[in-house]
C-alpha cells in the first residue's frame, strides 16, 4: 500500500524513456558509423537499395508487430512467404497460355497471394484461437507444413517465373514513382496505415488489451478471439503483399526462400520495444527495428570493420541490449 | 528443422516397413543431405531418378533413400538403415566430414559396403569406393577462365558459399589460379549460395566500388542474385559473371552465348548417380569398382554447352 | 504482557521511494505472545512498514530492533533466518509447484543425499489439519481458490517457527468460517509465545483477536495503545482523520411500485447455479449474500453473457432477451463489475485513459479512437468518482486499491448501463473510500437504475440492500426485505437452517 504510493513517483515526467530513445540512438549511430566510414553509405542509391530490401521483412514484422500485441506469436511468416510466393509463380506460368503478358496475368498473381495469404493467416488464426492450441505450437507445425509445400512443388529445385513475364513484372520491385521503388512506397504505406491502426484505433486498443489481460478484455466486452483471429489474418495478408513485391525481384521462388524470416521479424519488433509477452506494441519501433537489422547487414558489406562471421553476433547482441533496455523501462515504471 | 525430421523419419520408417521382408535380395541404403538449395535439389532428383532406373535393371536390388537436414539427422539415418533394414551397402554424401566418420566407420566394420560422394571422411580408407568432386579443380578451372578472359588483369569481387570446407578449397583454388595474372580481389563475402542473400551482398559492393570488371559468383544460384542487383544497378562496367554448378538456365544462356554470362564451371549434382550405379555394380558384379573415383569440374563455352544442358532436371 | 521487551521494533522508521516518503519517524514493536493489529487507510503505510520490519526493503533512515539489538537485513533470507516470517497480500507462492512443495521450498528435508519425501508429506499434512485445511499436499497450487491459498501460506508459516508472523490481511480473502479457524491459529500462537502483526480493515476482527492496536495515517503513527481502550469508531475515525459514523447512505424509497427493470427466471450455469429467479426494480439495490463458493459470481457473470448459461427466461423492461454474450447484455444496458480488480478488473501496466474507456470504445469515435473525448471523459470520472493519486499517464498499477476500484466503477459507468452487478465493490478497500463507493451506488440508484451488490462482508449487505437474497450451493436459499435483514437470518438462509428460524433473534 505504501509501495504503491510511492510508485506514483512520476516516472513518465523522465520521458522519453530509454525504451523510446535507445532504437533511435541506435539506428542514428549505425547511420553515423556508415556514413563516416564509407560516404557511400548515405548515397541515394545505397538507402533506396537497403530501404527495399527491408521492405519484405518490413512488411511482414508490421503484422507481426499487432500479432505479438495481442499476446500471439507466428512462426510461419518466412516459410509461408515461400509457399506463396511457390504458388504465384506456378498460378501465373499456369495462366501465361491463355492470358498472355500483360496487365490481367499481374493481377491474378497479386491476387493468389493476398487470397493465400488471409487463408493461411485465418487457418493459423483458427486453430490457435477457436481449437485453443498454443500459437507457438500451430505456427512451428504450419512452418514446417509450408516449407515441405515449396520444396515439393518446386520438386526440390527453383520455381522460375517464365522469362518474358519476369520483365514485365519486374517494375513491381525495380520501379517506382518520383525515384521512390514501390517496395518502399508500399512498406511505407503500410506502416503509415500500421501506426494508425495501432495507437488510434479501436482495434489497436482491442489488440493491446487482449494481449495486456485477456480476462480483462473479455470482461471488458472486448471479443478476445475474434481479435487474435483478425490479428494473425491481417500478418497472413501482410505476408501477401511482402511476397507481391518479393518475387519480381529474382523471379524464383525456392526451399531457401523466406529461411528465417520469421525470426527477423520477431526481432524487429522487439528491438522496436513491443513486448514480447504482448500488451504493448508500436510500429514505428518496429520499422526502426527492421532498418537496424538490415542496416548492420549492409554495414559489415560495406565496410571492413569486423568479419562478416561475426554479423550473426552482433545482430544477437542488439537484440539482447533491445530487451534489456525494456526490461529497465518497467522496473522504472 | 526438426519438423521436417520428424515427417522425413516418418516416411522413411514407413518405407522401411513396407519392404522389409524380402529375402536373398540386397539392400542398398542412400543417405543424402536434403533439398535445402539449388545444388542438393538437383543431387535429390538425381538420387531419385537413378535409384528408379536401377531398381528395374538389378530386380535382386533394395534401395532405402533417407533424406536429413543436419548431420545429426544423418546419422540417426544411418543407424536405422543399419538397424531396420540390415544394409549390404551404404552410399552417403555426408553432411559434414567430422560427425558422420565414426558412424560410417561403424557400419564399414559391420561388413557393408561404403560409398562416399563428394565430401571425404576425415579418416582414410573407410570406403570401398569414393566418388568425389574436385573443389580446388573447380575453383582452379574458374580462376584459369578468369585469367584468360581478362589478359590485362582487373578489378573483381567474389561470393563465397556457405563457410565450409568445401568453399574454403574452392577459393584457395581460385586464388592460387589467378596469382600473378594482374587480377585483384576487391571484395569478398558470403553469398551462402542463396539467391537473397548474394543479391543483397552484390547490391552492397555495388554501391562500395566505382569499378567492378568481373564477379565470380561461384554457384549459379548466387549469380542469378548477382545478375539482378547488377541489372537493378544499372551498372555497364561489369563485363561477365561466372557462376558454377552447372544450373541448366545457366548453361542454356552460355549456349545461347549471352555475353554476360560466357561460361559455366560444372560441379554435376549427379555424382550420385555415378556412386549409386559404381555400388550397384559392385553388389551384382564381380567388375572391380573400389578405388577412388574423381570427377573433374569442367569448363562450359558455348561450343561444349549443349553436351550439359539437361531440360528435365529441377536444377 | 506490556512489561517484556519487545521481539522486534522499528525505531524513527523513515522509507523513502525518490522524492515520495511513505513512512515518517514510524515507531512500532510487539513483544512475545502479543497480536498486534496495524490499521489505516490504503496507502498509510502499512504494508510498507511491514515489509521494512521482515527486511523485505531496508529503510531509508531509523533503525529495526531485534530483542533490543540493532539489526540490518540484508535479504528477506536473512529476515526469515532471525525467525520472522511475512505472508504477503499477493500470494507469495510457486504456483507450478504443489502445496507440499511449497511448505518446503528452500529448505527441503533431506534423508542423505536425497528429499524425504514421506516426512515431508506427513508435516505437510499436520500444517495444513493444524488450520482445519482439507487440501491435499499433493494439489498444484495453481488449482486452489484463495482462501485455500491463504492457509496454505499460514500453513508454510507454520512450518518455519516463526518467533514474529507478520500478516498483510490475511483474512480479505477468507470466509467468515475460515477467518475464524484463522484466529483459532492466532491464538494457538500467541500462547506458544509468537509476535503477530496483522493488518486488517475488518474492525471487528481487530477488537475481537488484537491486544494492541496501532492507527497508521498518512506515513506515520497516530495512535498507539491496547485495543480494549478503543472503540470500533474510535478506530475508524483516527484512521481517516474524520467521522465516519454514517458509513451507508440512507435506503431509498420502498420501490414496491417502481416498474421491474430485470426478471430472471430458472437461471442456470453449469456447475455452479441452477434455477435462479429473481426481479429487480428501479431504484433498488438488490444484495446477493452467501457463503464464498455458493454459485453467486458465477450466476452472475453468467446472466451477463460472460461464461455459458442458460435460463428460461430474461426480461429486460418487459421485453424477453437473449443474452449469449458479454456485448448483448451491454446492448440492454446491463453490466458487470468483477470482484477482481487486479486480474479481470484493470489493465494494471496501462493508464487510466486507456482503462477507463476499454469496455465502450466504439463511443469515443467509429474505427478510430477519438483521444480529445478520451480525455475529457477522464476529466469528468476523475471528478465525478474522486479519483485521486497517479499521474494521468501512469500505470494504474499505482493506484492505491480503493482509487483502482472508483476507476473501475467509472469504467462500467462509461457504458452507461440502466442495471449495474457489482461483485465486492469494496474488497480490500480503507473505511473512507467504501463509504464513497456506498454513496456512489445509492447515488446509481436514486438515479433510476437498478443495482445488484454481490457482497461477502455481511455489514455491507445489511447496511445496502433494500432487499438481500442469499444463495447456498447454487440456488436461491431465500430472500430478505425491510425488517427481516438481519445477519442472523442471512447466515441461516446461507447455512441452509433458514426458513423456518427466520423470526428468531440470534
Amino acid at each position: 500500500m505504501a509501495a504503491e504510493t510511492a510508485d506514483t513517483v512520476p516516472a513518465r515526467r523522465r520521458l522519453p524513456s530509454m525504451s523510446v530513445l535507445g532504437p533511435i540512438v541506435a539506428l542514428v549511430v549505425l547511420v553515423l558509423v556508415g556514413a563516416f566510414l564509407n560516404p557511400n553509405f548515405v548515397s541515394a542509391a545505397n538507402i533506396t537499395n537497403v530501404l527495399a530490401r527491408s521492405a519484405f521483412i518490413g512488411i511482414i514484422a508490421v503484422g507481426m508487430t499487432f500479432v505479438i500485441t495481442a499476446g500471439g506469436l507466428d512462426l510461419s511468416v518466412g516459410s509461408m512467404a515461400a509457399f506463396i510466393a511457390g504458388l504465384m509463380i506456378l498460378v501465373m506460368n499456369w495462366a501465361l497460355p491463355t492470358l498472355g503478358i500483360g496487365i490481367p496475368i499481374i493481377l491474378l498473381g497479386m491476387a493468389v497471394a493476398l487470397v493465400a495469404g488471409l487463408l493461411a493467416g485465418l487457418l493459423n488464426g483458427f486453430l490457435i484461437t477457436t481449437l485453443g492450441i498454443e500459437a507457438f505450437i500451430v505456427t512451428l507445425g504450419s512452418m514446417g507444413i509450408y516449407r515441405s509445400l515449396v520444396t515439393w512443388l518446386a520438386d526440390g529445385g527453383t520455381l522460375s517465373l517464365d522469362f518474358g513475364l519476369r520483365t514485365f513484372y519486374r517494375p513491381v520491385y525495380f520501379g517506382g514513382i518520383l525515384g521512390i521503388s514501390w517496395p518502399i512506397i508500399v512498406f511505407a504505406l503500410v506502416v503509415i496505415l500500421g501506426e494508425i491502426l495501432m495507437s488510434r484505433s479501436r482495434f489497436g486498443r482491442h489488440c493491446a488489451a487482449t494481449g495486456s489481460n485477456e480476462h480483462v478484455a473479455h470482461y471488458s466486452n472486448v471479443d478476445v478471439n475474434r481479435t487474435r483471429l483478425l490479428t494473425y489474418a491481417m500478418l497472413g495478408v501482410l505476408v501477401g503483399v511482402a511476397t507481391i513485391m518479393y518475387v519480381p525481384r529474382l523471379g524464383s521462388a525456392s526451399a531457401s526462400t523466406g529461411v528465417l524470416w520469421e525470426l527477423e521479424a520477431i526481432a524487429a519488433v522487439i528491438i522496436g520495444g513491443t513486448v514480447l509477452k504482448g500488451g504493448f506494441g508500436r510500429v514505428w519501433g518496429t520499422v526502426i527495428g527492421v532498418l537496424i537489422l538490415s542496416l548492420i547487414d549492409n554495414l559489415l558489406n560495406l565496410t571492413d570493420l569486423v568479419s562478416p562471421y561475426l554479423n550473426g553476433a552482433i545482430q544477437g547482441i542488439i537484440i539482447i541490449l533491445a530487451v534489456i533496455l525494456q526490461r529497465e523501462a518497467k522496473a522504472k515504471g | 528443422m526438426s519438423y521436417m525430421r520428424a515427417l522425413l523419419t516418418g516416411a522413411a520408417v514407413a518405407a522401411l516397413g513396407t519392404a522389409a521382408a524380402a529375402q536373398d535380395t540386397q539392400v542398398i541404403g542412400v543417405s543424402i543431405p536434403a533439398a535445402t538449395h539449388g545444388w542438393a535439389g538437383g543431387m535429390n532428383f538425381h538420387a531419385q531418378e537413378a535409384i528408379e532406373r536401377l531398381e528395374e535393371v538389378y530386380p535382386q536390388l533394395d534401395f532405402v533413400l533417407a533424406t536429413a537436414s543436419d548431420p545429426g539427422q544423418q546419422v540417426n539415418d544411418i543407424e536405422d538403415m543399419v538397424a531396420t533394414r540390415g544394409i549390404d551397402a551404404l552410399v552417403v554424401l555426408p553432411f559434414e566430414s567430422e560427425p558422420l566418420t565414426a558412424p560410417v566407420q561403424a557400419v564399414k566394420e559391420g561388413g557393408a559396403w561404403v560409398t562416399v560422394v563428394d565430401r571425404g571422411l576425415s579418416v582414410e580408407g573407410i570406403e570401398d569406393l569414393y566418388v568425389a568432386g574436385d573443389n580446388p579443380g573447380f575453383g582452379r578451372v574458374s580462376g584459369e577462365y578468369m585469367a584468360e578472359k581478362m589478359p590485362d588483369g582487373g578489378k573483381i569481387v567474389v561470393l563465397r558459399g556457405i563457410p565450409t570446407t568445401i568453399d574454403n578449397e574452392r577459393v584457395e583454388g581460385f586464388e592460387s589460379a589467378i596469382e600473378g595474372s594482374g587480377i585483384e580481389i576487391i571484395g569478398m563475402e558470403h553469398g551462402n549460395w542463396n539467391r537473397d542473400d548474394s543479391f543483397n551482398v552484390m547490391q552492397d559492393f555495388l554501391s562500395k566500388y566505382p569499378q567492378i570488371d568481373a564477379v565470380w559468383a561461384s554457384d549459379d544460384d548466387m549469380a542469378v542474385g548477382v545478375l539482378a542487383a547488377i541489372d537493378a544497378a544499372g551498372r555497364d562496367d561489369v563485363q561477365f559473371v561466372l557462376g558454377g554448378a552447372g544450373m541448366k538456365e545457366m548453361v542454356k544462356r552460355v549456349m545461347d552465348g549471352d555475353t554476360m554470362i560466357p561460361a559455366d564451371v560444372t560441379y554435376p549434382p549427379s555424382m550420385i548417380a555415378t556412386a549409386i550405379e559404381l555400388t550397384a555394380v559392385g553388389m551384382t558384379s564381380t567388375a572391380p569398382v573400389s578405388g577412388t573415383f574423381t570427377i573433374g569440374s569442367v569448363l562450359i563455352t558455348p561450343d561444349n554447352a549443349e553436351s550439359f544442358y539437361f531440360p528435365d532436371s529441377p536444377f | 504482557m506490556t512489561d517484556a521487551a519487545p521481539v522486534i521494533a522499528l525505531r524513527d522508521a523513515t522509507k523513502r521511494f525518490g522524492p515520495v516518503e511513505v513512512l515518517h519517524d514510524v515507531d512500532l514493536e510487539v513483544r512475545a505472545g502479543e497480536v498486534l493489529a496495524l490499521i489505516g487507510e490504503n496507502g498509510a503505510g502499512k504494508s510498507t512498514a511491514m515489509k521494512c520490519l521482515a527486511g523485505y526493503q531496508p529503510l531509508t533512515s531509523g533503525r529495526i530492533l531485534l530483542d533490543g539489538k540493532e539489526v540490518t537485513f540484508g535479504s528477506l533470507h536473512a529476515g526469515e533466518e532471525a525467525g520472522i516470517v511475512l505472508i504477503h497480500q499477493e500470494f507469495n507462492l510457486a504456483e507450478q509447484l504443489t502445496v507440499e512443495q511449497n511448505i518446503f521450498l528452500g529448505r527441503e528435508l533431506r534423508k542423505g543425499l536425497f528429499l524425504d519425501k514421506a516426512r515431508m508429506r506427513q508435516l505437510s499434512r499436520d500444517y495444513l489439519d493444524r488450520v482445519k485445511c482439507e487440501v491435499d499436499p499433493d494439489r498444484v497450487v495453481s488449482s486452489l481458490s484463495n482462501s485455500e491459498k491463504q492457509m496454505v501460506e499460514i500453513a508454510k508459516a507454520l512450518g518455519r517457527d516463526a518467533r514474529v508472523l507478520v500478516m498483510d490481511e490475511p483474512t480479505a480473502v477468507l470466509t467468515n468460517t475460515e477467518s475464524r479457524i484463522l484466529f483459532d491459529q492466532v491464538r494457538a500462537l500467541k500462547a506458544a509465545g509468537t509476535a503477530i502483526i496483522f493488518t486488517s480493515h475488518k474492525l471487528s476482527e481487530v477488537s475481537e483477536i488484537a491486544d494492541r492496536v496501532t492507527v497508521m495515517r498518512d506515513g506515520a503513527v497516530v495512535h498507539d495503545g491496547p485495543v480494549a481502550d478503543m472503540t470500533e469508531d474510535a478506530m475508524a475515525t483516527a484512521m481517516v482523520g474524520r467521522d465516519v459514523s454514517d458509513l451507508y447512505p440512507p435506503k431509498g424509497r420502498r420501490p414496491d411500485d417502481a416498474p421491474v427493470m430485470l426478471k430472471v427466471e430458472g437461471l442456470s450455469v453449469p456447475r455452479f447455479a441452477e434455477d435462479v429467479s429473481f426481479e429487480l426494480r428501479r431504484g433498488e439495490i438488490l444484495g446477493i449474500a452467501g457463503l464464498v463458493g455458493s454459485g453467486r459470481t458465477e450466476a452472475m457473470e453468467g446472466l451477463c453473457g460472460l461464461r455459458p448459461a442458460s435460463a428460461a427466461r430474461i426480461e429486460i423492461d418487459g421485453a424477453p432477451v437473449a443474452i449469449r454474450r458479454p456485448a448483448d447484455a451491454l446492448s440492454h444496458g446491463l453490466c458487470y463489475l468483477t470482484e477482481d480488480r487486479k486480474l479481470k478488473g484493470l489493465l494494471l501496466e496501462k493508464g487510466m485513459r486507456v482503462n477507463l474507456t476499454l469496455q465502450s470504445l466504439e463511443k469515443f469515435g467509429g474505427l478510430m479512437v477519438d483521444r480529445q473525448a478520451e480525455e475529457k471523459a477522464l476529466d469528468a470520472a476523475i471528478r465525478e468518482f474522486d479519483i485521486r493519486g497517479g499521474q494521468r499517464e501512469s500505470r494504474v498499477s499505482n493506484l492505491s486499491g480503493g482509487n483502482q476500484q472508483k476507476l473501475l466503477l467509472a469504467k462500467v459507468m462509461q457504458s452507461e448501463p440502466r442495471i449495474l452487478v457489482v461483485d465486492e465493490p469494496t474488497r480490500g478497500i480503507d473505511i473512507g473510500t467504501k463509504q464513497q463507493i456506498y454513496t456512489f451506488l445509492r447515488r446509481l440508484a436514486d438515479e433510476g437504475r437498478a443495482i445488484i451488490v454481490i457482497s461477502s462482508e455481511m455489514q455491507e449487505v445489511i447496511g445496502l440492500s433494500d432487499r438481500v437474497l442469499v444463495m447456498r450451493r447454487g440456488r436461491v436459499a431465500g430472500m430478505l426485505e425491510g425488517e427481516a435483514i438481519t445477519e442472523d437470518a442471512i447466515v441461516r438462509h446461507a447455512m441452509g437452517v433458514g426458513a423456518d428460524s427466520q423470526g428468531r433473534a440470534a
